[in-house]
């Protein structure tokens, strides 16, 4: 499973790295450290993508089956 | 006869239509019971998807379901905040920033202040913020009965604000009654009756901002120091600027903050099963400031004005209409959020709602404004674990934006 955050979309909300504090982090200003990314999620972190695709209110957050072409 | 004739009318009334949309006159302005606002909105967003409500001068297209709200929210280029509330449009005369701007101007901004209201520098806040909560709770404690809106609700948040401008907490004594005066003036739709209150406010600001200029502290930490030396283009942000950014966090996030509270507390006071809860397990706090705002939000709508006539799921706007972001509606919407009424401490999901709106002028204050309530919540149950409403007791709401207008509590001392 692959994570990807839309750089555009994210608005800051800081709910993702809420409720995934291990997979994602806040920047200073607030937003996802990792926006604009897109990676391989590890197994045992797998429920916290999950929850931080659910918690964004902007649909910034996109879990992927296959690693984008 | 009469009867018939009134009936006739109504069901005339009931087909009108403006564009398409079936046309209403619910007015959300005036004070009504406690609940008597969601009372109107939750049957409002059940009689169509959109509609268009007629009360104001140049009336609004309401987007009442979650799905519709957020993605309004996300419009930001052809729907912008040069009408920032559908209830009142001409509200706009009174500038704020940064809520004013849009586009870049806005981000550039937005970039500069962000970092005072992020997680991290609320963080910075938290035992400050702690302090002074059990500063105020140690206070009223004795008293065993208090009016939990003006005497506590209102006075937490607009301390830690002067804090946050770095300026002293006990300025909130007199800084509080202008501040009053000039809110309650600014949403009844006539500031002109508040100038001289308005007047104090930018004269004391300006003084801060001054002073602040003459000695600045580190600008990664001040948020006014990083105002008087930022640029933004190569250009230092004008003084008036800077006031009106002051006025503006005033605006947003002391009224507010007091609203969330009174609800929280009218509800754990007359809930004891979910009072017992949160003392005995304050971790539940967290989901339980996310449940609380979802279900009693209390800025009910945001206001857009159209810049680019199109089409959103069928509604054709025009340019210069006046589009009502449903963010009451959208947090209550049985579509989104099952059995949207009851409170569900531990509701998963509940932290989706749009209390804090969305887009690029999502809430500057929310983690501010969810710290304060944590720590309120957390501070208040250690301290008065039971209290209650006296027997009696009206509940009554302010209309426009919702705040209940007292909320009296008793406990044994
Ligand atoms: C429970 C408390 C609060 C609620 C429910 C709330 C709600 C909102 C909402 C819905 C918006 C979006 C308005 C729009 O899109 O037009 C907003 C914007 C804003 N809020 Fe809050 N707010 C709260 C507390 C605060 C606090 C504590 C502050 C600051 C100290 C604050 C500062 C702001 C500012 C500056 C904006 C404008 C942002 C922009 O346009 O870029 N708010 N708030
Ligand atoms: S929840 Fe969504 S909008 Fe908020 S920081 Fe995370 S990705 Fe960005």
């Amino acid at each position: 499973m692959h994570i990807a955050i839309d750089e555009a979309k994210c608005m800051g909300h800081g709910r993702c790295y809420g409720v995934a504090p291990t997979l994602l982090h806040d920047d200073e200003e607030g937003f996802v450290a990792e926006r604009g990314q897109c990676w391989k999620v590890p197994d045992e972190l797998l429920g916290e993508a999950q929850d931080a695709a659910d918690a964004c209110p902007e649909g910034a957050i996109e879990l992927l089956e296959q690693a984008p072409a | 006869m009469t009867e018939t004739q009134t009936e006739a009318t109504s069901a005339e009334g009931a087909e009108l239509t403006h564009r398409g949309c079936p046309v209403v006159h619910t007015d959300y302005t005036q004070e009504t019971e406690i609940f008597g606002h969601y009372a109107l909105l939750d049957p409002d967003r059940e009689k169509a998807r959109f509609l268009f409500n007629d009360t104001t001068d140049r009336g609004f297209f309401m987007l009442q379901r979650y799905d519709d709200v957020r993605e309004g929210f996300q419009q930001h280029v052809t729907w912008t905040t040069d009408v920032r509330s559908a209830l009142r449009p001409g509200s706009s005369n009174e500038r704020l920033l940064p809520q004013d701007l849009n586009g870049q101007e806005h981000v550039k901004l937005r970039r500069i202040l962000n970092q005072f209201f992020a997680p991290a520098a609320v963080r910075r806040m938290e035992q400050m913020a702690t302090e002074r909560c059990i500063e105020l709770i140690e206070e009223l404690k004795p008293e065993g009965s208090i009016d939990f809106v003006a005497e506590f609700a209102i006075r937490y948040p607009t301390d830690l604000f002067l804090a946050l401008l770095g300026l002293p907490v006990s300025d909130g004594d007199f800084f509080l009654e202008w501040s009053e005066d000039y809110f309650n003036a600014l949403l009844a739709g006539r500031p002109a009756e508040a100038t001289e209150s308005k007047k104090k406010i930018m004269d004391y600001f300006d003084q801060a901002v001054n002073d602040r200029r003459e000695n600045p502290l580190d600008p990664d930490l001040d948020m006014v120091t990083r105002l008087v030396t930022a640029r933004i283009d190569d250009q230092p942000i004008p003084q008036e600027d800077i006031t009106t950014i002051c006025l503006t966090l005033m605006l947003a996030g002391l009224d507010t903050t007091r609203s969330a509270l009174g609800y929280i507390f009218a509800h754990l006071a007359t809930h004891p099963e979910d009072r017992r809860a949160i003392t005995e397990d304050p971790s539940l706090v967290p989901n339980a400031v996310e449940e609380f705002l979802r279900t009693f939000p209390l800025v009910i709508q945001a206001g857009r004005e159209v810049q680019e006539p199109g089409e959103f799921h069928g509604l054709e706007l025009e340019k210069g209409d006046v589009v009502w972001l449903g963010v009451a509606q959208a947090n209550r919407d049985p579509r989104k959020f099952p059995e949207p009424d009851e409170v569900k401490l531990d509701r998963a999901g509940a932290n989706q709602h749009l209390a804090f709106g969305g887009g690029p002028h999502r809430c500057l204050g929310m983690h501010l404004a969810r710290l304060e309530l944590k720590v309120v919540m957390e501070e208040w149950h250690k301290r008065i674990p039971e209290y209650q409403i006296p027997d009696g007791t009206e509940l009554r709401e302010r209309g426009g934006q919702l705040t209940m207008t007292s909320l009296p509590l008793e406990w044994d001392v």
